[in-house]
C-alpha cells in the first residue's frame, strides 16, 4: 500500500487522573506534533465502555471539537478490545482510496473510575450472550481455552509464568508502559487465583490510556505492507477449535498474502496477550513457530529484544496495560517506532525492516493483522 | 448395561446437518433456521473446567464452568454442580432454563434408555 506512519502519540498507560476525552487529546496532540500541525482531513476514533453522561456515539464529535478538526470527514470504529487495530485499517484502507490525504486514528479508554467488578460485566459484552448466560467472564473463558492449549501440547502454567514474566520485563523498558516494575516467575506463580490455571499476574490489568497515530499517502519508514482480519464463531463452545485462535490464522494468512510477504520475513511481533498465555498461542497461529512451540522459543529468550524474534518489545497488553480499544493500536504503534528507530531504550538489537502488529477483539472473535515495513519514501 | 443414563435435547440442521446446541437458535455453522430436534445421550467428556474465583455479579461461590463434549461432537459451555471435575471426566449435562448444568456424580435412577 502507499500509506505509512508518519507519527506515533501516547501518553502513560495506568491509573491517571484524566478523564477519556483528555487522554484521547493528549495522545493526539503528541501525534499532531509529530509532523509539524500539518492538515487532518480524515479522523477515525474508537472507544468501547465511554462511561458516565457520554456514551461511545458522542466520542468522535467530542474529539473533532477538542481538536479542532470539524472540517475533517469522520468515522467511528468499535470492535472491543481490537478496536484500535480495526481504527488502524480502516485509516489505511480510506487513505489508499485517493479520497483523503492524510489521517488521525485514535483509540483511547477510561476504566480506572470503576469497579472492576463493573469492568468485568462490562468487558462481558464482547463475549456471546448465551455463555454470558452461564456466568462466563473473560478471565474464565480465557482460562478454559488455556487448559485446552497446554493439555493439547503437554505443557504446564509454567509456560504462563514465563511469558508474564517476559511481558513485565519488557514493560520496565517502557516509559508509557503501566507497570515499571519486573516480576520473577515465583511471583507470578504464587499471585492469587483469578481462574485457574490463570493467576492475577496472568491477566492484564484495568488501565486508563491513549494511543493516537497520523498516517499519510506515500511510502516511509514504517509503510503499510499487508492488511488481514478473520472472524471466529463469537460462541466458544462453536468453534471447530479450543485450542488455538482461527481468528489469528485467518487474518495472518490474508496480510501476509496482501503483503506479499512470507512469515519468515517477519523480524519482530506485538501480539495481543490480553491473558499471557495467549502471546504463544498467537506467535503459533501467526505461523511464525509451530504448534506447541513457543513455549520452547520463551524458555530460550529467542522472543528478547537480541532473540530471533522480539515479541512484544512495548511490554504487551500484560505489562503496557490494557485500555482496551487502545490496546490494538498501541501494538501498530510499536511496530512503528521500532521501524521508524523511535523505540529509545527498548529498541530492538537488530534495526528491523518488516515488523507485524496483531489486535484481537474479546477472545478472538475479530482479530487484525497489521505488516509494516521500511520503504523508500 | 447402557452407558447411557440420561438424555438431552440436541438440533440437527436440515441444510447442513450440524448438530449444535441450545436448540431455540439457528445453526451456528450456516444460520438456517430448518432445525429437527433429536434426543441423545446426556453424558459427556469434560474438555476444560475453572472455578471463577470471583463470579460475576449475581452469581455466588463456588461457580465452575467447563468446555463439555456430548457425542456428535455437540460442545457447550455448562455450570458444573458439585466439584471441580478432572479433565476427561464423564459428566451428565441437563437444561435448566437458558443454562446447561454438568455433574459428575452418578445420577440418581431415572428412566432407562
Amino acid at each position: 500500500m502507499s500509506v505509512h506512519v508518519a507519527s506515533v502519540g501516547t501518553g502513560r498507560y495506568g491509573k491517571r487522573p484524566e478523564g477519556l476525552i483528555d487522554l484521547a487529546a493528549e495522545a493526539a496532540n503528541l501525534a499532531l506534533e509529530g509532523i509539524g500541525r500539518k492538515p487532518i482531513d480524515l479522523l477515525i476514533a474508537g472507544t468501547m465502555l465511554a462511561h458516565g453522561p457520554y456514551g461511545t456515539e458522542t466520542f468522535l464529535p467530542r474529539i473533532a471539537s477538542r481538536l479542532s478538526l470539524e472540517s475533517a470527514s469522520g468515522f467511528r470504529v468499535d470492535s472491543a478490545s481490537g478496536t484500535g487495530g480495526m481504527a488502524f485499517h480502516a485509516a489505511a484502507i480510506l487513505l489508499e482510496s485517493g479520497r483523503f490525504e492524510r489521517a488521525l486514528v485514535v483509540a483511547a479508554e477510561k476504566m480506572t473510575d470503576q469497579s472492576t467488578a463493573i469492568i468485568t460485566r462490562e468487558l462481558a459484552a464482547s463475549l456471546h450472550s448465551s455463555e454470558v448466560a452461564h456466568g462466563a467472564t473473560m478471565p474464565a473463558l480465557a482460562a478454559l481455552v488455556t487448559q485446552r492449549y497446554l493439555q493439547r501440547h503437554h505443557l504446564t502454567t509454567e509456560v504462563c509464568d514465563r511469558a508474564s514474566v517476559h511481558a513485565r520485563a519488557m514493560a520496565a523498558r517502557n516509559p508509557n508502559a503501566h507497570f515499571q516494575k519486573p516480576v520473577t516467575a515465583a511471583e507470578v506463580a504464587s499471585s492469587r487465583p483469578v481462574a485457574l490455571p490463570l493467576r492475577l499476574l496472568h491477566c492484564s490489568p484495568i488501565s486508563d490510556g491513549a494511543t493516537a497515530l497520523v498516517l499519510e499517502r506515500g511510502k516511509g519508514p514504517a509503510t503499510v505492507l499487508g492488511l488481514g482480519q478473520g472472524f471466529d464463531a463469537l460462541r466458544i463452545a462453536d468453534r471447530a477449535d479450543l485450542s488455538s485462535f482461527t481468528a489469528t490464522r485467518v487474518a495472518a494468512k490474508r496480510a501476509y498474502e496482501s503483503a506479499r510477504l512470507t512469515r519468515r520475513e517477519v523480524e519482530f511481533v506485538e501480539v495481543h496477550d490480553a491473558f499471557s498465555p495467549f502471546a504463544l498461542m498467537h506467535i503459533e497461529d501467526l505461523g511464525l513457530c509451530g504448534p506447541g512451540e513457543a513455549a520452547e522459543w520463551f524458555e530460550k529468550g529467542w522472543v528478547l529484544p537480541d532473540g530471533r524474534l522480539p515479541v512484544n518489545p512495548s511490554g504487551g497488553v500484560i505489562g503496557r496495560g490494557h485500555p482496551v480499544a487502545a490496546s490494538g493500536l498501541a501494538e501498530v504503534g510499536e511496530v512503528a517506532l521500532q521501524l521508524r528507530g523511535e523505540a529509545g531504550r527498548r529498541a530492538i538489537a537488530r534495526p528491523p525492516k518488516v515488523g507485524l502488529a496483531q489486535a484481537m477483539s474479546g477472545i478472538a472473535s475479530h482479530n487484525f493483522v497489521t505488516i509494516l515495513g521500511r520503504e523508500a519514501p | 448395561m447402557s452407558e447411557i443414563a440420561w438424555t438431552i435435547e440436541l438440533a440437527r440442521c436440515g441444510a447442513c446437518h450440524a448438530q449444535f446446541l441450545p436448540t431455540d437458535g439457528p445453526c451456528p455453522r450456516c444460520g438456517s433456521t430448518e432445525t429437527h430436534l433429536y434426543t441423545a445421550s446426556a453424558n459427556g467428556q469434560v474438555l476444560a473446567a475453572t472455578e471463577l474465583v470471583h463470579p460475576a455479579a449475581g452469581w455466588q461461590s463456588p461457580h465452575l464452568l467447563a468446555f463439555v463434549e456430548l457425542p456428535g461432537p455437540v460442545r457447550l459451555l455448562a455450570i458444573v454442580d458439585g466439584s471441580l471435575p478432572a479433565l476427561g471426566a464423564t459428566v451428565t449435562v441437563r437444561r435448566e432454563g437458558e443454562v446447561y448444568r454438568a455433574r459428575t456424580q452418578a445420577p440418581p435412577a431415572g428412566p432407562p434408555v
